[in-house]
């Protein structure tokens, strides 16, 4: 008799971890396509025409504005950090090696093709992002969804398209930036250290002599994607709150993670693909 | 005054609002506001004002019945359609409820420049003259947590007049309170009239200093029947 409760209560065990595991997983992928079909409609009702009338643009180019401008000493600051790191590190271990030789293609493989990418993706998320989820946080607890419904004024084009474009756009342009002061700011200092004696010519040489047709395509596209991903994290987190019990400061942890998920998940998947 | 035409601007027939504050039963509404007309609508919970504003604009469905604005039920429509149909309705509602990224300016001006294509300056210049009717120097550029509570309830007026719209909306009760809008309130309906406009005013109450100088053609009660015509003294 008590074998054969302790069998029953086994098999309910797995079951209820079964079950737990397939709630997961549909929740999971319920989210994910959702995700996925949030991302379609943006992109088709980014490419009509009638969406781009002048509120939407006078928001893109805000945001653009807040995105590509307002952050372009964050970029340079955070590149001259990591051209520090990176670069002085690269050339060091390189010399110490006797592999200088290969400066060019240590530094095309991880910043411009890994680190950029991802440091801009959670630049991103840290400066605009989280303006955005607090911003569209209230907007159902604050009226104004309703609001904009009354007179008419349609959410998806008038706050998420402009902000995916210009997030995307405003990706690309700040890894433009964190590039170049990052290699400027490493060339300078290894310069300065006695490390390299060659000039900087010769560095952007180097460099994009390490550069392949793809490199000037993956990485601005991966940038462009991780950029427009970020977006849609965050007004898809932002919206998403419906009352007030969901408190404003949880949405921020949520749509980091959220965010730093497509971030690596992009990453991976350009990796893998390209 | 514009001449009335047969067709009713908004029309809701049998329209049922599904679960009120303060019924049981589900409240079957009979309106027809033809053109150029006012009306007013005692609706004494506010959450049930809310919803008869939303069945008006065709926000949320009837449980039962139609909804109808200008001759077109509001469910035949896509709800990209009706977002587009609702160009043609001007709202005072939620006076309090700006958004945080525009200012009240842009807030006001959205709409005018989402749906329509007029120079900004011919808009600015409408919306600098209603808010002066309004008492307002102009309109308030500053964001809303910089903008007085009383410029912000004015601002919400203009952004309800703005245009020419064929229904104006007003549904508020912080309105209701200012005593000191029932003169621009009522001018401005009536300028909407002559314009050929409807008006229809869901108040707290009828007693309302606001709605003093409103002459309405109809006004009702929201009873546990539906709408009770009532006359005012």
């Amino acid at each position: 008799m008590i074998t054969i409760r302790q069998s029953s209560l086994d098999r309910g065990w797995i079951r209820r971890a079964l079950g737990a595991l397939g709630a997961l997983t549909r929740g999971g992928t319920t989210n994910l396509l959702l995700f996925v079909s949030l991302a379609a409609t943006v992109m088709i009702v980014a490419g009509r025409r009638s969406t781009w009338r002048r509120p939407v643009w006078t928001e893109f180019k805000r945001v653009l504005g807040n995105v590509a401008v307002s952050s372009l000493s964050t970029m340079i600051a955070t590149g001259a950090l990591v051209g520090f790191a990176l670069v002085t590190q690269a050339v060091y271990w390189l010399e110490a090696t006797g592999q200088t030789g290969l400066v060019g293609q240590v530094i095309v493989i991880l910043l411009i093709r890994e680190i950029v990418p991802i440091l801009v993706g959670l630049i991103i998320f840290g400066r605009n992002g989280t303006a955005t989820l607090i911003e569209l946080g209230e907007a159902h607890t604050g009226g104004w969804l309703r609001q904009f419904e009354i007179q008419g004024l349609d959410p998806l084009a008038l706050l998420v398209v402009p902000r995916a474009l210009a997030f995307a756009l405003g990706a690309f342009c700040m890894a433009t930036v964190l590039l170049l002061s990052t290699l400027l700011t490493g060339y300078l200092l290894a310069h300065g250290l006695g490390l390299v004696a060659y000039s900087i010519w010769d560095f952007s040489d180097l460099v994009l002599r390490a550069t392949t047709t793809r490199d000037f395509i993956v990485p601005p596209l991966k940038c462009i994607t991780i950029g427009f991903m970020v977006a849609l994290a965050c007004c898809a987190t932002g919206l998403g709150r419906r009352d007030e019990s969901d408190e404003l400061q949880r949405i921020v942890p949520r749509g980091f993670v959220r965010s730093a998920l497509a971030i690596l998940l992009i990453n991976g998947a350009f990796d893998v693909v390209a | 005054m514009a001449r009335p035409t047969t067709r009713s601007v908004l029309s809701l027939q049998g329209a049922t609002l599904g679960e009120r504050q303060l019924s049981t039963a589900p409240t079957r509404v009979d309106l027809e506001l033809p053109r150029g007309t006012a009306a007013l609508i005692q609706v004494d919970d506010d959450v049930d004002a809310a919803s008869l504003v939303d069945l008006c604009m065709g926000i949320v469905p009837p449980a039962d019945g139609t909804v109808r604005f200008l001759g077109v039920d509001w469910q035949a429509r896509t709800p990209r359609e009706r977002l587009t149909r609702r160009r043609r309705i001007g709202t005072v509602v939620q006076t309090h409820v700006w958004p945080s990224h525009l200012t009240v300016l842009e807030s006001v001006l959205v709409a005018r420049f989402y749906h329509f294509d007029r120079p900004r300056d011919e808009v600015i210049a409408d919306a600098t003259a209603l808010a002066r009717l309004f008492g307002l120097p102009g309109l308030p550029a500053g964001r809303r947590e910089s903008t007085p509570r009383r410029a912000l309830v004015r601002a919400a007026c203009v952004r309800g007049f703005i245009g020419a719209p064929d229904l104006i909306l007003v549904q508020d009760q912080t309105l209701e309170g200012t005593v000191d809008l029932a003169v621009p309130m009522a001018q401005a309906i009536a300028d909407a009239r002559d314009r050929g406009a409807t008006v229809l005013w869901i108040v707290e109450s009828l007693a309302a200093e606001a709605v003093r100088f409103v002459q309405a053609e109809q006004v009702f009660r929201l009873g546990d029947q539906g709408l009770v015509r009532v006359r005012r003294r």
